[in-house]
């Protein structure tokens, strides 16, 4: 029997768990890769640095309906449509949008069909296991290897490669370092974790390895901003372990001498200053790319007949 | 889709605002541009497998940032920190659908930059089969106007709005005059069409007949472009009022020292011809109880005055030589006990007797020196049109005197075109300040003629070029029955008002930014103005600029009324 879709007819926010990459608390740190653990405190940007050309990736994902799928077999399986892109921002002397890949997935347990649409076509990938959380986590994971393969295409001649959010599966990426705008859970404690505090902006933190199910080396940094408290401001940035001290410190120096000019004002972005401008403006512009909501669900909804 | 199409496209018609039959929005291409006044053509595919072709005008166009929401990304992008992207877009005014299925462009069409055949498509040039050339577009391509909607076949006449002295309204008016002298449109009527013009500022049109030596190659070739040679009117007569109180009545000119005749009347005339409404031409006078005297002098005139020599009058044996004179006998007459019902007619008040006097010696200081008795050969003062181009110099002489000139010559002109019966050859008509003359209130003589000029002149062969500051205040039969309407500089409050209506509203706004040597054109055909170019006039426009006179001029003996 052929696949029969039925579309929930419930908006996709409704329970949608949320899969951003959960901190994982099993943490090993090591504080004395740069500097000892005793001599931790705030190291000022040299000069601000210019890199010839600059990246930006990021990614974006929607779930554009959820579904039930029917092919005569019992139960009747939960599947997920979405539309996800990634994109890359290169700066050189402007900033423009360099690449953007779009793509649209039918997630389902089993073998699903490709679902033809006049919105674009589904194309289907399979889930180990059935339920909600499994699609939702496969969509994150589709949406990381987009982003892998946008970066992989476009990083060539970039002197520095800024991947949002934390540089797991994406370590091999060279030149690239991952910036995680969010801390659910502090890692440092004592001398290091003040001098987190006392940061002002445009200083970083020594460089320490950090490692949970994989390994890297990463360093905190203060965006320049209002300083609301302790922690505003502070990103942290991940580089992969395989790389040398000397180039992890090179490459945590020009961090910080350059991602503070990137940084945004709260009255225009009210993930200020975190979120850098040039990533809220690759978000806006992927969002855009994939397509009106309404529109995509009325074609859903007609395909499905 | 023609090859030439393909070559030419500068983007596709988008999506984002409302596409209509008559107006759209084109997204532009990278590296592509349109500018104001472009023509473009796009084809749209119909369901039952006809092709529309679509032409139009752009009159607008806009660029933005895309990716930017707040007015200060604008910095951010600049300095490279926030993506986004350029984007142009140029809005098309349509002008044509061929065949006639008006239906609005699909977004995402392609949209092509008119050129050649298909932009004489775009704007009815096809179509046109006595082209007079109107002038140019930016990039120096022709434009024309149909003349059928000027000679009378279809429509006729020319009414110019424009600020004085930044519109350019009688140096367009002049070009016109040219075009349709030297293109060759006109065929073989051209040697017998006539034009008169009233100079009514300064003595820029004392010099048509000179070539303009500050004229550059490159005006010269935009001539070629028109299909005009450059160079000056061929044949001008010029006539000028004569300097006050001279006896000889030598013309009252200070930069152009030969060729310009002087022009009067003859008291005869004036008694014959019952010149005397036009004396009583302004505004004010239309609402005076006297205009009943006026037609009984008038009549009284006619019948007692014997014309002598030299162009005096003899009335019951009195000879009069001078305006002044004239005026006396007539209160004279009009104030004794004894003449006064004849002259005055019955049953007239005193009161309004002595208002016409009062108004009737007003009068005399500003037309004694043109009404007169007292020059020899006074046939040699009268203005006659033997030449191509008649100019009619009144720029020296007050309001008053003005209005009777041109009402005078214009009646005399209409009276001849009347009783020729004929409308061909045309005589075309170039008057500035027509706000004078046929004001929007009241009536008078002249406003009469003009009216009537603007409404039987098409069939006549008499056809107006008007110009005025503000078309408002004119009046609307004159406005309303020119079938090409010209538009110059505007101040800004005119051209908001009803009488542009024929603007769109981009057009009034670009009106009141256009430079000297920049029209708006209106022409039936076109539902869209075209903006236009013309070239600096090959002809003099003032004494520094007048090349040395080819030939022999006529009348330039120095010596002229001192023998």
């Amino acid at each position: 029997m052929a696949q029969r879709v039925a579309i929930e007819s419930w908006d996709p926010d409704y329970g949608v768990p949320s899969t951003e990459h959960t901190e994982e608390t099993d943490v090993e740190i090591d504080v004395g890769v740069e500097v000892p653990e005793d001599r931790w405190g705030p190291i000022p940007a040299r000069t601000e640095q210019r890199p010839e050309a600059l990246l930006f990736i990021d990614g974006v994902r929607r779930i554009d309906a959820n579904a039930w799928l029917d092919d005569g077999r019992i139960p009747v399986r939960q599947g997920m449509f979405a539309s996800f892109a990634a994109g890359a921002v290169r700066v050189v002397e402007q900033a423009h949008v360099d690449r953007v890949e779009v793509r649209r997935t039918l997630f389902a347990p089993g073998n699903p069909e490709a679902f033809v649409t006049r919105g674009g076509t589904y194309e289907p990938f399979g889930v180990a296991t059935p339920g909600a959380d499994a699609l939702s986590s496969a969509l994150q994971e589709r949406l990381g290897d987009l982003e892998v393969e946008v970066a992989s295409r476009v990083a060539d001649n970039a002197d520095l490669v800024v991947v949002d959010g934390p540089l797991y599966r994406r370590a091999h990426l060279p030149r690239t370092i991952g910036y995680v705008k969010t801390h659910r859970v502090q890692h440092l404690k004592g001398r290091p974790a003040e001098t987190i505090a006392v940061l002002a902006a445009g200083e970083r933190t020594p460089v320490f390895r950090f490692r949970t199910s994989w390994t890297r080396h990463a360093w905190y940094l203060r965006l320049p901003g209002p300083k609301a408290h302790a922690w505003s401001g502070v990103v942290r940035m991940e580089a992969t372990a395989d790389l040398a001290l000397d180039e992890t410190l090179a490459m945590a120096n020009l961090t910080a001498g350059v991602l503070p000019r990137y940084a945004s004002e709260p009255h225009k972005d009210p993930r200020a200053p975190q979120n850098l401008y040039p990533i809220a403006g690759l978000e806006r512009e992927l969002r855009r790319r994939l397509g009106d909501a309404v529109y995509v669900d009325r074609a859903l909804r007609a395909a499905a007949g | 889709m023609p090859e030439a199409l393909d070559t030419l496209g500068v983007g596709r018609v988008l999506g984002t605002d409302d596409a209509t039959p008559l107006s759209f929005w084109v997204a532009l291409g990278p590296d592509q541009y349109l500018q104001l006044d472009d023509v473009v053509a796009l084809e749209r595919l119909l369901p039952d497998g006809d092709t529309v072709r679509i032409y139009g005008l752009v009159t607008e166009v806009r660029a933005r940032h895309e990716g930017a929401r707040f007015d200060s990304d604008v910095f951010l992008i600049e300095d490279g920190i926030l993506p986004a992207e350029v984007s142009q877009a140029a809005q098309i005014l349509a002008t044509r659908f061929e065949p006639e299925v008006f239906v609005p462009p699909l977004p995402g069409q392609p949209v092509y930059k008119a050129e050649g055949d298909e932009r004489d498509m775009a704007l009815y040039f096809d179509g046109m089969e006595k082209r007079l050339p109107a002038g140019l577009t930016r990039d120096d391509e022709p434009l024309y106007a149909n003349l059928e909607f000027l000679d009378g076949s279809r429509g006729a006449h020319v009414n110019i709005s424009g600020i004085s002295g930044v519109a350019t309204k009688t140096t367009y008016a002049t070009f016109l005059l040219y075009s349709l002298f030297r293109s060759g449109v006109l065929g073989g009527e051209a040697i017998n069409t006539k034009a008169l013009i009233y100079n009514v500022k300064g003595e820029d049109l004392l010099f048509l007949d000179r070539d303009n030596r500050e004229l550059e190659d490159e005006d010269r070739d935009r001539y070629q472009r028109l299909g005009l040679p450059p160079g000056a009117f061929d044949s001008v007569d010029f006539y000028a009022s004569p300097r006050r109180d001279d006896p000889i009545a030598a013309p009252d000119v200070s930069t152009r020292q030969k060729g310009v005749t002087s022009y009067f009347w003859t008291l005869s005339e004036f008694c014959a011809e019952g010149l005397l409404p036009f004396v009583f031409a302004d505004a004010e006078d239309d609402r005076q109880q006297y205009t009943i005297i006026i037609h009984n002098v008038v009549a009284k005139l006619r019948d007692a005055a014997e014309g002598l020599p030299d162009g005096g009058i003899a009335i019951d044996g009195e000879t009069i030589t001078d305006f002044e004179s004239l005026a006396r006998m007539i209160a004279d007459r009009l104030q004794d006990d004894l003449t006064s019902a004849d002259w005055a007619g019955r049953a007239i008040g005193q009161g309004t007797v002595n208002a016409f006097v009062r108004r009737l010696f007003g009068a005399v200081p500003h037309l004694k020196h043109l009404i007169r008795g007292n020059v020899p050969n006074p046939d040699r003062h009268r203005i006659q049109r033997q030449a191509q181009v008649t100019v009619v110099d009144t720029h020296n002489l007050n309001d008053r005197a003005k209005r009777f000139v041109v009402g005078v010559t214009l009646r005399r002109a209409f009276d001849e075109k009347e009783r020729a019966g004929q409308q061909r050859p045309l005589l075309f008509v170039v008057l500035d300040e027509l706000n004078k003359y046929a004001p929007r209130e009241g009536s008078s003589p002249i406003k009469e003629i003009l009216v009537d000029m603007s409404e039987r002149g098409r069939s006549l062969g008499i056809i107006l070029i008007g110009a005025q500051q503000t078309a408002s205040e004119v009046e609307r039969r004159i406005v309303a029955n020119s079938s090409l309407r010209v538009v110059g500089r505007l101040d800004a409050a005119e051209a908001g008002r009803d009488e542009y209506g024929f603007l769109p509203a981009v057009h009034r706004q670009r009106s009141t930014i256009l430079k000297p040597g920049t029209m708006i054109l209106s022409q039936p055909e076109l539902p869209i103005p075209l903006v236009t170019q013309f070239p600096f006039p090959a002809w003099a426009t003032r004494a520094s600029e007048a090349a040395p006179a080819k030939g022999n001029d006529d009348g330039d003996d120095p010596f002229r009324g001192l023998s």
